[in-house]
C-alpha cells in the first residue's frame, strides 16, 4: 500500500507540557484512518501539524512524498480540511461560501461550478443554495462546512470531528457522504470521540491519549486487545441471590452487575455463552422480556488501555 | 486575486456593523455637528471678548501694541476682537476676579497674559495677544539687523546714499521671512474666518478616514489562521498569504473611501459645508489619511495577539482619543495640544488630517504645511506597513 501521510516522532509542546508526544505513523492511500481519543488527546493538534499551521519541536512530516511547509503549494492543492469549528462567512449564502473556498484552489470558473455543484450534492443542500449561515439548522451549517472543505475534490481530506453537535438524521447524512468520498478514491483522516463513527467508517483506528499512541489496528484487531468476547443483557425481574451466584460461575463468565431489572453479564473469549445462558434460564422456568448479545466496543479498548471512559 | 477582492467586497458590504459606523455613523454625526454648531457660530460670532490692559509706561512706550490693539478694539470696527479696558494692575486684577473679563495683559520686563479659566474666550485672547507679541518681537529684531547692517555699510562707505524706500522694502521683506519661519499664523485666529464648524467637520472626516481602519482589521482578521476558522481555511489554501491579505486591504481601501467620499458629498451638498475649491488636493489629503487609518487598523489585526473585539476597541479608542487631541470635542484642546506637546499632534494622524484641511482651507496659497501634513502622513502609513509586514512574515503559529 502507498502511504499519502507519514508523520514520523512528532512533538508539540505547549509551553513545557507535551500535547503530542513523539507521535509516528502513516496514512496508506485509499483508507480511511480513524484519530479516536477523549477531548484534549493531541487529535487536532496533529491535524494542525500536518497542515502546517502549528510549529512543532520535533518530527518529520511528509505528505505524498514531500515535506510539509506552509509554501507547498501543490501539496495544499491536494488536500482539503473540514475544521471541528464551522468555517463560514454570515454574510456569503452556501452557495457563495463553497464558491469562495473553492476558488482558492480551482481558478477555471466553469470547472469550479461543477465542483460546487457536487459538492452541494453531496452534504444535500440543493435546496439551500441561497440560504445564508444564520438562516441553516445546526445540522446543515455542518454540512456546508463540509462542502466548503472538500468541493475542490482533494486526494486527502480531514475531517476533525465533523459531526460534533448534530442531530442523528444530519450526522447519518455527513457519514454517508464520507462514504461516497472514500469510493470516489479519496484518502481520509476522521477524528473523533464517538467510537461508533469510527467502527462504521474507518479501516484503521488509531487511539490517541494525553498526546501518545495507545493503539493502531483494524477495529478487530483492537477489540483482540481486550480480555472480553461479548457482553449479555438480559431484562429479568427480581432475580436471586443464588440464582446469580450461580450464572457467575458459568463458563467464560468474566463478570456479572444486575441492577433490576438489567443483568449484564461479560464473558472472556469462549463460545456458546449466550445459548448456555438461555439453556439455564429456560431450565430453571425464569422469564426474561428480552436479551440480546454484544461484541465489545472500542470503548471497552480504550477502558481497557487507560482504565478510564472515552467521553471522561 | 480578484476572486479574494470581489468577496471580500461582499462580505464587508454585508456586514451591517461595519456599514453602520463607516457609512452611516459619520453622516449622522456630521448632521449633529451641523445643528450644534451651526447656532454656536452665529452666536460666537457676534461675541467680544472683554479684556483688560495694563495701561503702564512700559505699554505705553510699546507702539506695536498699542496700535494693534486700537485695532482689535476698535467699536467702529465690524470684525472688532476685544473690548478693551486701559486700567491700572488693581484694576485689572479686580476685574478678573470678579469675571468681568477673560483675561489681562500686563506689559513688564517680559509680557505676562493672565487669564482665570481655559475657556475659548481666554484661550483665543491668549494666544492672539501672544502672537501679536511673537510679531512685534520679530519686527523689532528685523528693524535691529537692518539698522545695524546700515551702520555698517555706512562706517564701511561713508558716501552711501541712503533710499528710504528701499530701506522700508527690505523690512517689510525680512518681516515677512520671519514672520513665515516662524509660522505665525495670527491672520487666521484674529479675524473671524476661523469657524469652529471648519474644524468639526475636518475632525469628522478624520475620524471616517481613521475608521476605515476596522475595515482593514477585519478584512485582515478574515486570512489569519489564529485570529479566525475562516483564516485557517484560508492559510492551509494554496495561496499566497501575502496575495490574499493584499486584495483583502486594497478591498477594504475601497469600500473605505465610498464611506468617505458618501461623506463629503452628503456635507458639501446637503449641510452646504465649504471647504474650499482645492478639490485635488483635498482629494490627495483624502487618500493618504484614508490609507493611514487603513493601515494602522491592518497593524493592530496583525500585531496584537488578542480577539477581534478587543482590536476594534482598541482602535475606535485610538481614533477617538485621536480626533479629541484635534478638537472634535472642543476646538481649544488642539491649541492646548499645540502650545503644550506639539509632538503630540505631529504623530497623531487625526490631527495630521485635521490639520491638513485647516491649513488647506486657511493658507490656500501656501501649501508647506499642507504638504508637511500629507508627507507626515505617508510616513506613518509606512511605519504601519513595515510593522504589519514584520509580524506577517510568520508562516506558523505555536498555538491557534
Amino acid at each position: 500500500m502507498k502511504s499519502v501521510i507519514q508523520v514520523e516522532n512528532l512533538t508539540k509542546k505547549y509551553k513545557n507540557k507535551k500535547a503530542v508526544d513523539d507521535l509516528s505513523f502513516e496514512v496508506y492511500e485509499g483508507e480511511i484512518l480513524g484519530l479516536l481519543g477523549p477531548n484534549g488527546s493531541g487529535k487536532s493538534t496533529t491535524i494542525n501539524c500536518i497542515l502546517s499551521l502549528l510549529n512543532f519541536d520535533e518530527g518529520i512530516i511528509k505528505v505524498l512524498g514531500c515535506e510539509m511547509s506552509p509554501n507547498a503549494y501543490e501539496i495544499k492543492r491536494q488536500i482539503g480540511v473540514v475544521f471541528q469549528d464551522v468555517a463560514v462567512f454570515d454574510e456569503l449564502n452556501v452557495y457563495d461560501n463553497i464558491d469562495y473556498f473553492c476558488g482558492l484552489y480551482i481558478k477555471d470558473k466553469l470547472k469550479r461550478k461543477k465542483c460546487i455543484m457536487d459538492a452541494i450534492h453531496l452534504v444535500g443542500l440543493e435546496e439551500f443554495t441561497k440560504y445564508y449561515p444564520k438562516q441553516l439548522s445546526g445540522g446543515l451549517l455542518r454540512r456546508l462546512n463540509i462542502a466548503c472543505g472538500i468541493a475542490h475534490q482533494p486526494k486527502i481530506i480531514i475531517l476533525d470531528e465533523p459531526t460534533v453537535a448534530v442531530d442523528p438524521q444530519s450526522r447519518n447524512n455527513i457519514l454517508d457522504g464520507i462514504q461516497k468520498l472514500r469510493k470516489k478514491g479519496a484518502t481520509i483522516i476522521y477524528t473523533t470521540h464517538y467510537m461508533e463513527e469510527v467502527e462504521i467508517l474507518c479501516d484503521r483506528v488509531i487511539i490517541l491519549d494525553k498526546g501518545k499512541i495507545l493503539a493502531v489496528g483494524t477495529t478487530d484487531e483492537l477489540k483482540e486487545l481486550v480480555n472480553i468476547e461479548e457482553k449479555v443483557t438480559v431484562e429479568i425481574m427480581d432475580l436471586k441471590k443464588d440464582i446469580l451466584n450461580e450464572i457467575k460461575n458459568f463458563p467464560h463468565v468474566d463478570s456479572l452487575t444486575y441492577q433490576n431489572p438489567i443483568l449484564s453479564i461479560t464473558y472472556k473469549k469462549g463460545a456458546n455463552n449466550l445459548v448456555n445462558l438461555m439453556d439455564y434460564l429456560k431450565k430453571e422456568s425464569i422469564p426474561y422480556t428480552k436479551i440480546y448479545s454484544e461484541r465489545p466496543t472500542l470503548n471497552d479498548v480504550f477502558l481497557e488501555l487507560t482504565g478510564k471512559d472515552l467521553r471522561d | 486575486m480578484l476572486h479574494n477582492f470581489k468577496y471580500t467586497l461582499k462580505t464587508l458590504f454585508k456586514n451591517k456593523t461595519l456599514i453602520f459606523w463607516t457609512f452611516a455613523f459619520p453622516i449622522i454625526l456630521g448632521t449633529f455637528f451641523y445643528m450644534a454648531f451651526s447656532n454656536i457660530e452665529k452666536s460666537e460670532q457676534l461675541d467680544v471678548i472683554d479684556i483688560a490692559i495694563v495701561d503702564n509706561e512700559q505699554f505705553q512706550n510699546s507702539e506695536a501694541l498699542k496700535q494693534t490693539f486700537l485695532i482689535l478694539g476698535d467699536e467702529s470696527n465690524k470684525e472688532q476682537m476685544f473690548s478693551i479696558q486701559y486700567v491700572l494692575l488693581d484694576e485689572a486684577v479686580k476685574l478678573l476676579e470678579d469675571d468681568k473679563i477673560s483675561g489681562y495683559l500686563l506689559i513688564e520686563d517680559t509680557p505676562k497674559i493672565v487669564v482665570s479659566s481655559s475657556g475659548i474666550n481666554e484661550t483665543i485672547f491668549k494666544y492672539v495677544t501672544e502672537k501679536i507679541i511673537q510679531v512685534e518681537d520679530i519686527l523689532s529684531l528685523a528693524i535691529k539687523e537692518k539698522s545695524e547692517q546700515f551702520q555698517e555699510e555706512i562706517s564701511k562707505n561713508p558716501n552711501t546714499s541712503f533710499d528710504i524706500d528701499t530701506w522700508k522694502k527690505e523690512i517689510y521683506q525680512e518681516v515677512l521671512t520671519m514672520v513665515n519661519n516662524a509660522n505665525a499664523n495670527i491672520i487666521d485666529i484674529s479675524n473671524h474666518n476661523l469657524s469652529y464648524t471648519m474644524i468639526e467637520f475636518y475632525t469628522l472626516i478624520a475620524m471616517t478616514c481613521l475608521y476605515g481602519g476596522i475595515l482593514g482589521m477585519v478584512a485582515v482578521n478574515q486570512n489569519l489562521a489564529n485570529m479566525s476558522n475562516n483564516g485557517k481555511r484560508v492559510a492551509i489554501s494554496p495561496t499566497s498569504k501575502g496575495k490574499i491579505i493584499l486584495s483583502s486591504v486594497l478591498s477594504s481601501y475601497f469600500v473605505q473611501l465610498i464611506g468617505v467620499f458618501l461623506l463629503f458629498l452628503y456635507t458639501i451638498f446637503v449641510l452646504k459645508v465649504d471647504y474650499g475649491t482645492n478639490f485635488p488636493l483635498i482629494i490627495l489629503l483624502t487618500l493618504i489619511g484614508s490609507l493611514a487609518g487603513l493601515t494602522l487598523g491592518v497593524c493592530i489585526a496583525v500585531v496584537f495577539q488578542v480577539n477581534e473585539n478587543l482590536k476594534t476597541g482598541m482602535m475606535l479608542a485610538i481614533t477617538m482619543f485621536g480626533c479629541f487631541l484635534s478638537g472634535m470635542m472642543g476646538i481649544t484642546m488642539k491649541y492646548i495640544v499645540d502650545s503644550n506637546i506639539p509632538l503630540l499632534n505631529k504623530i497623531n494622524p487625526a490631527s495630521m488630517i485635521t490639520d491638513g484641511f485647516y491649513s488647506l482651507y486657511y493658507y490656500g496659497s501656501n501649501l508647506k504645511r499642507f504638504y508637511f501634513n500629507v508627507s507626515s502622513l505617508l510616513i506613518f502609513s509606512l511605519v504601519m506597513i513595515v510593522i504589519s509586514m514584520i509580524s506577517l512574515r510568520r508562516q506558523k503559529y505555536d498555538s491557534i
